[in-house]
């Protein structure tokens, strides 16, 4: 590693002024240590060089900027350096404040760096905190709903930054205010197909703000009807009757020969999570027949042939899919974690992340 | 007498009211007419002001609306104006004075605002939803917060059924009013109606799907017999949608099926059927020339034989056989085909199917 001389040279060289070539040198060689862990450690032994770095985000050049960012991608991909980065080098107002810019152009490495930050409830509570004061839950949820918000970013991993943090029971009550229209502008994208990440993010942000059970009752109302949109993702391109259609909930009536059910098996197993944990004496035979097929796709190996409507049956179920019984347990993070290129981190998470998110733009 | 003289003649002239009335004078039949023609005790207001008739209220008219008066000034009256009628839903006159004020241009942007959001309400109410949904329209490009037009703005697209763009106005206005309670009762209907929406163009596709499958079997069970159908000469017109056109191929086909184009007389609309069985049934008509009489059998099944019906038919001869010959053994069958004007015999014994499937046969 640097000695304490060499150290005070690189960050020398990382002012707005220095002259690009020497600056896009030093970017590049800090991204290189940033590529593993103990480069990593060393960094933030040196909240200076980080500083730094966020303030040539504002560089005029792009390369430069995006290796700024890949390195601070790589730093929030490790728990044990969120202190500094949130602390220390006060990343989190920098990068709120950009994130809310529709022009920004690496709002999507934003939400990287916020989705790793968040996922460890300690950190995800100061995220939170400045989030609040900055902009406030609903105010990110209007811009991740937005279609075409930020023309240059897609703004998916706002989805699991939604999902960790739920985790807090502060943030779902932002989430679940019964006076605003805030949760409700989530339930579409369930189903949508063009990226997993916002949709498991989505799931699982409903499967979070479930756990309240004092929430059911609304949530299942008129108000929120978030039955159908947790159901139709699981149903499938079966032709039914029209007794049976007529039986369903209004969206899952006569679907199209072409409905895909949900092929991602953690969203899937998560969007069953909801639905034991949302009051099943309100699921009735009809959707049986959809739920049950369903079953049969995602745990073979459990012999499901059918779902329960007991409670003992669900009881089961539950702890067959490792879903805390009801009542229990705590909302989980979301798994997803990020790392930039250059690095050959282990990837702990259940997930990695997509193509076209984290990573290279 | 003695008090009668006084200096001005005063008690004379009280005097004389005791005899006779004043000039105008209001008497007992007429006074509350007379009273209601005064403007301070008008009970309501009479439709047309008739400066003849009602001189006071044609003045105090002129002066309300004076042109003299600062455009704000007048536009605010007409505001006002437009207020009362509708608060009598008097919703043409309220758009009448509504109207008149946003003619005067005033600069007063807020008063603008209130008048457009006020017609756009008349409007509701008169059930002119575009009328209304543009005024709507109009109050929210002024000031995009104003609520009362966003709310009428989601109202109407609702009316006229356009699901989507209500719940845009909803949305939009909960930027501005995050809490409010009508705007989320609203976005809940828009939603519920939305998706209610899209049910119905998937069941319609559905059915339009089974339908569609339906017919080609139909065609295809015919064909596969070897029956040949008819071919009319009559262009039919149709619209030129690609996607339509298969379907009204298909359509077209089972029209020459059906049996109002040969016979005007018959029209019942039946129709050639494929029942459970996949047996087919045909609609059949029997026309006997020497007495100018029909008999029309609705569904025949493909595999009945013609003795059997008939049998059925001249079980007890028919009114109009005056001769009495028409016994089912006498019977000869003939079968048509009109485009080579040529009659087939036909053996009774056969099953329709049979005869159907006669080479000779043209056509249906």
């Amino acid at each position: 590693m640097l000695s304490d001389d060499e150290a005070a040279e690189l960050l020398s060289f990382l002012t707005p002024t220095t002259r690009p070539d020497v600056k896009g040198r030093a970017t590049e060689y800090i991204l290189g240590l940033s590529g593993h862990r103990d480069g990593c450690r060393f960094l933030c032994s040196k909240p200076d060089v980080i500083s730094a770095l966020l303030v040539l985000t504002s560089d005029p050049s792009i390369a430069i900027v995006k290796d700024c960012f890949h390195v601070l991608i790589n730093l929030s991909a490790d728990e044990t350096l969120h202190q500094v980065l949130v602390d220390k080098v006060k990343v989190l107002p920098v990068l709120l404040k950009n994130l809310v810019d529709p022009d920004y152009v690496f709002s999507d490495q934003i939400c990287t760096i916020l989705s790793n930050l968040s996922r460890h409830e300690k950190t995800c509570w100061t995220v939170f905190k400045v989030l609040q004061e900055q902009l406030g839950v609903a105010q990110l949820v209007e811009i991740f709903c937005t279609e075409g918000y930020n023309q240059r970013a897609k703004l998916h991993y706002l989805g699991p930054l939604l999902s960790n943090l739920t985790q807090l029971p502060e943030a779902r009550n932002y989430l679940l205010d019964p006076d605003r229209c805030v949760v409700q502008r989530l339930l579409p994208f369930t189903q949508y197909q063009a990226s997993v990440v916002r949709r498991g993010g989505v799931i699982g942000t409903l499967r979070n703000c479930c756990f309240d059970h004092r929430h059911h009752e609304w949530l299942l109302s008129d108000a929120v009807d978030i039955l159908p949109f947790l159901l139709l993702p699981l149903a499938g391109p079966e032709e039914l009757s029209d007794e049976e259609n007529e039986g369903l909930p209004v969206d899952l009536q006569y679907l199209p020969e072409d409905k895909k059910r949900e092929e991602d098996p953690d969203v899937r197993k998560m969007l069953l999570e909801t639905l034991l944990l949302v009051k099943t004496s309100t699921l009735q035979s009809e959707h049986v027949l959809l739920l049950s097929s369903s079953l049969s796709v995602s745990s073979p190996a459990d012999g499901h042939q059918s779902w329960p409507t007991d409670a003992e049956g669900q009881e089961r179920l539950s702890h067959h899919e490792g879903v805390p019984p009801l009542g229990e347990g705590r909302p989980r993070r979301c798994e997803l974690r990020e790392a930039g290129p250059g690095s050959d981190r282990r990837r702990t998470g259940s997930r990695d992340g997509e193509p076209d998110g984290g990573g290279d733009t | 007498m003695a008090q009668s003289d006084s200096d001005d003649g005063m008690d004379e002239f009280m005097d004389r009211f005791k005899s006779q009335r004043y000039k105008n004078a209001f008497t007992e039949n007429d006074w509350e007419q007379e009273f209601n023609k005064i403007p301070m005790f008008m009970k309501t207001a009479p439709e047309e002001i008739d400066p003849q008739k009602y001189p006071e209220l044609a003045c105090l008219q002129s002066i309300i609306h004076d042109e003299d008066r600062p455009p704000e000034e007048q536009a605010k009256c007409l505001k006002d104006e437009g207020n009362a009628f509708f608060k009598e839903k008097n919703y043409e006159k309220a758009v009448v004075s509504y109207s008149a004020g946003l003619k005067k241009k005033c600069g007063d942007q807020e008063l603008n605002t209130v008048l457009f959001t006020n017609r756009a309400a008349a409007h509701f109410y008169l059930g002119n939803m575009r009328s209304a949904l543009n005024d709507a329209a109009a109050a929210k490009k002024i000031k995009p917060d104003h609520l009362k037009a966003l709310i009428r703005g989601a109202q109407c697209c609702i009316e006229l059924r356009n699901f989507p763009d209500a719940l845009q106005w909803c949305d939009e206005a909960l930027k501005a009013h995050p809490t409010d309670k009508k705007l989320l009762e609203l976005r809940a209907t828009a939603d519920k109606h939305k998706r209610a929406a899209e049910r119905d163009t998937r069941k319609a596709k559905v059915k339009e799907k089974k339908l569609h499958g339906q017919k080609e079997a139909l065609l295809a069970a015919i064909k596969d017999r070897g029956v040949k159908l008819f071919q009319s000469v009559e262009p039919r017109q149709h619209s030129s949608d690609s996607e339509e056109e298969e379907e009204e191929r298909s359509s077209a086909a089972i029209a020459q099926l059906s049996l109002d184009g040969l016979n005007s007389q018959e029209v019942t609309g039946a129709q050639v059927f494929l029942d459970n069985q996949g047996l087919l049934h045909w609609p059949v008509l029997f026309l006997y020339p020497e007495h100018q009489q029909s008999d029309f059998i609705s569904a025949f099944c493909e595999n009945n034989c013609f003795v059997d019906h008939l049998a059925i038919m001249f079980e007890e001869l028919p009114p109009w056989d005056t001769d009495r010959k028409y016994l089912p053994q006498n019977l000869q069958l003939f079968f048509e085909d009109v485009e080579k004007e040529k009659l087939y015999q036909v053996d009774p014994e056969m099953s329709l199917l049979k005869a159907l499937q006669h080479k000779s046969s043209g056509g249906l």
